[in-house]
């Protein structure tokens, strides 16, 4: 064993400097150049993560914007079918309104002219009846003229 | 021992064929502090740890929410790496403890092997106790680095078994009294457990080590052209070993965290 080791060349001392070694390039190693680039692609993947969460967060906002959109655009679209229906409904209430008002005047313009054609008539008739007895003493005035003359 | 003598013979007997060639199995000291030695795969080692350092440096200066092109390979090396351990682990807790261990397992160990043809690397040369010896020598052509690794390797293994089934349940997968089948079974267990401290550590040096040798044999005979397409084979080796270690590394905390079987 002895020459085994001698021929190798093995020395404890050796091997504990190429321990403490190892030992210092590990724990260098780790202290400044694992932790810190583990640590960015973890930080840049929790970055990447937060980039589609909120990327689908966006979607999903979109979505429900786009929903509640067309949810008012029908609701308004169904308000003013009534509202025309209503202003439909009432125009031809006012108009029937109106209609009537002017059937009412109009009968009211006819039923009064008829009274005031009776009252011409009336008042003509009396006057050719007043006419026709001045005419007819006139009449006799001049006949009783004559014979007397 | 047999072993021993047919690595020592091995050696020599390399070393007698061809003179040019230098074979050593051992690393070569090159300077000594405070009673240790400092061998030239060590000093290798530290440059590796500065090139990573250099790394570290420049990542970290660029790093921003909107990544360079270099800051997106990096975070998809580390993010496949990361995921495939939680994959492996299905546990995303134990997947954040172990992915240091094993991502620096690999980086250092692919990283010495990557550099281990950079000229300079075996070329220069010093005097050391009146030996002429190279001043860098490939990190993982030592057996002292690779069982540095595969004591810490195997440590986070058990040590993980334990924190995860606590001490008394994580020893009963090895010493396990309820019958004879499962005591056998346990003990072999357990010996394979203590194996991996060979395999481990032998593979990757094995693996590496052949390479240089490999390389440094084609050279003497072949030079200039053929060692070109051996060397970018031993570079995608070395990545491999490296990823190699650390992926038996996570196999077995896996299965040192699951639950003994039969406990369901």
């Amino acid at each position: 064993m002895d020459g085994l080791i001698s021929a190798f060349g093995i020395d404890w001392r050796l091997l504990v400097i190429q321990g403490v070694n190892f030992a210092a390039l590990l724990a260098g190693l780790t202290y400044f150049l694992y932790t810190p680039v583990m640590k960015l692609i973890d930080e840049r993947r929790e970055r990447v993560a937060e980039g589609v969460r909120s990327a689908a967060e966006a979607d999903r906002k979109l979505a429900d914007a786009k929903t509640t959109g067309e949810g008012i655009v029908g609701t308004a679209a169904r308000e003013a079918e009534v509202l025309v229906a209503t202003a439909r409904s009432r125009a031809d209430e006012k108009g029937n309104e109106i209609l009537k008002a002017a059937e009412v005047r109009a009968a009211g313009v006819l039923a009064e002219a008829a009274v005031n054609a009776e009252e011409a008539k009336r008042k003509a008739l009396a006057e050719s009846s007043k006419e026709i007895a001045r005419t007819a003493v006139l009449a006799a005035e001049k006949i009783l003229r004559e014979k007397s003359a | 021992m047999a072993v021993e003598e047919a690595v020592q013979h091995a050696g020599e007997a390399v070393e007698h064929a061809a003179p040019a060639i230098h074979v050593a199995l051992a690393p070569e000291q090159i300077a000594a502090l405070w009673g240790f030695p400092i061998t030239n795969t060590l000093l290798t080692s530290w440059v590796v740890m500065l090139l990573l350092a250099v790394l570290t440096f420049y990542v970290r200066r660029n790093l921003s929410m909107i990544p360079g092109k270099f800051q997106t390979f990096i975070e998809l090396l580390f993010g496949y790496v990361h995921d495939f351990i939680e994959t492996t682990l299905e546990n995303a807790v134990w997947a954040r403890r172990m992915f240091p261990l094993l991502l620096t397992l690999f980086l250092f160990i692919a990283t010495a092997n990557l550099i281990e043809f950079t000229p300079g690397i075996g070329s220069i040369l010093v005097h050391y106790g009146g030996e002429t010896v190279p001043l860098l020598r490939s990190m993982n052509t030592d057996l002292n680095v690779t069982l540095a690794l595969t004591v810490i390797a195997v440590l986070a293994i058990e040590i993980a078994g334990i924190v995860a089934l606590g001490f008394w349940r994580y020893a009963g997968k090895f010493f396990n009294f309820s019958s004879p089948l499962n005591f056998v079974v346990g003990i072999i267990e357990f010996i394979s457990e203590l194996s991996r401290f060979v395999s481990f550590s032998f593979r990757l040096f094995g693996n590496i080590f052949a390479g240089e040798v490999l390389i440094a044999v084609v050279a003497f005979f072949v030079p200039y052209f053929l060692p070109v397409p051996l060397m970018a084979f031993e570079l995608f080796v070395g990545v491999v070993q490296g990823a190699v270690f650390a992926l038996l590394t996570l196999f077995f905390v896996k299965m040192a965290i699951m639950e003994p079987h039969g406990s369901h």
